[in-house]
């Protein structure tokens, strides 16, 4: 795990440094700089957002554990990355504002609270995700015909399971942009960051299918253990963070 | 097998990466190897700063007085003994508990907010080493050799790898 821990921890260092040369850069903006000013902090934002979600967490896991037991394509792990990137900048957005203006000053003081407790909400989610794939694997072993059609719906309830709880790093810049009158600005940014953290999740699905594709199809006629299996552990790694983020 | 290997890689560290970083700027004097002061300057990051001034400066005049300053130790610095302080000091290789931080005082600097505070125990300087992380992972602490300032002897700044947080390590020679 040396590697992986060297890794972590320089992405945290990248993090810092963006994180810091964003907020100095949006506070310089003016009048006369705004707009090549406004791309950069965009584009600065989607590389943060595509950093941040390469640490642990975000839903990485949810989509690779989903793919690793769903035959799917590439171009599918792709879309669902990108359903994740629209719920999340939509439930980053919706949150955040809400929040600011019906309890402004208030904010702060229940934001680590709310953190803690949409962290518990999507560990409920999650389990409630599992135990939807699991019913549907069990009732869909029998008709492959229908699976098109299931398949669609399962990948939605993946996507928005791992994309409603909104990440605090991206609220964190929104309201730092609220606070500083830069509204447009910071439903923009969120956006990008987003984006940026949907093409990371995606790489982690599109990695987990070509896991998939190499160990082969010799449990083609009973892919549906494979799925099932594959739901336990989603249904597994969602008990195990709601203990986690109980505790 | 794959499968669970793909499990244990994705979710190692659940859900935790930073959100809040905080610069660390330590102030060291020692005098015939012994630490005589230590002094810690935090800086937390312009934005959760900003979202920390808009609630905690109360009366909204860009400074934080002393009832606000108290009011910041009570209420969110104080809180972090359970963290030990983000600060693990080690002596002779053994963990030893935070001793209470004192002459807490919170000010703005370049629109940061900066908690400073001592520490009163007196180190043997070879013995002890100093790390910095957030066991959660929602902070991250962030220790560079130029925020050093030492006197009397010299500061080795290193990552460090504790198994259950990454953060840097602070050794006085």
């Amino acid at each position: 795990m040396e590697f992986y821990s060297k890794l972590l921890q320089k992405l945290i260092s990248i993090q810092y440094e963006l994180n810091s040369y964003i907020s100095t850069t949006i506070r310089s903006l003016n009048d006369e700089n705004s707009l090549s000013t406004s791309l950069l902090i965009l584009g600065i934002a989607f590389t943060y957002g595509l950093i941040h979600a390469a640490g642990p967490g975000h839903g990485k896991a949810l989509v690779a554990l989903y793919f690793t037991s769903n035959k799917s394509s590439y171009k599918k792990a792709f879309k669902m990355g990108y359903m994740i990137a629209v719920i999340h900048a939509l439930s980053a957005l919706i949150f955040t504002f809400g929040i600011f203006f019906i309890l402004k000053t208030m904010f702060r003081q229940n934001f680590n609270d709310f953190s803690q407790i949409a962290m518990q909400i999507s560990a409920v989610m999650i389990v409630a995700v599992g135990l939807y794939l699991i019913y549907e694997a069990y009732m869909g072993r029998k008709y492959k015909d229908k699976k098109m059609k299931k398949s669609k719906k399962s990948e939605i309830a993946v996507a928005f399971s791992a994309g409603v709880v909104p990440c605090p790093g991206v609220m964190t810049v929104v309201l730092f942009c609220i606070v500083l009158n830069q509204h447009l600005l910071g439903i923009l940014s969120a956006v990008a960051m987003s984006i940026g953290m949907g093409l990371t999740i995606s790489i982690a699905g599109i990695l987990s299918i070509a896991l998939n594709k190499k160990s082969g199809n010799f449990l083609s006629d009973k892919g549906y253990i494979l799925e099932i299996f594959g739901a336990l552990l989603i249904l597994t790694l969602g008990l195990f963070l709601l203990f986690a983020s109980l505790k | 097998m794959k499968k669970l290997l793909v499990f244990l890689l994705f979710t190692i560290s659940l859900f935790a990466h930073p959100h809040t970083f905080i610069e660390v700027h330590p102030t060291i004097k020692v005098v015939d190897g012994a630490i005589k002061t230590i002094h810690f300057k935090w800086k937390l990051d312009e934005m959760t700063s900003t979202i920390l001034i808009m609630e905690l400066d109360k009366n909204a005049d860009g400074k934080i007085d002393k009832k606000e300053s108290a009011y910041i130790r009570d209420n969110y610095f104080i809180i972090l003994k359970d963290y030990s302080y983000y600060t693990h000091i080690k002596v002779k290789g053994k963990l030893i508990k935070f001793p209470t931080p004192k002459k807490f005082i919170a000010t703005i600097e370049n629109h940061k907010i900066c908690y400073s505070f001592s520490l009163d125990e007196k180190y043997i300087a070879k013995d002890t080493i100093f790390e910095f992380g957030d066991t959660d992972f929602y902070t991250a602490m962030i220790l560079k050799k130029e925020f050093v300032e030492i006197s009397g002897a010299k500061a080795k700044v290193s990552g460090v790898d504790n198994d259950f947080y990454y953060g840097y390590r602070l050794e006085i020679k």
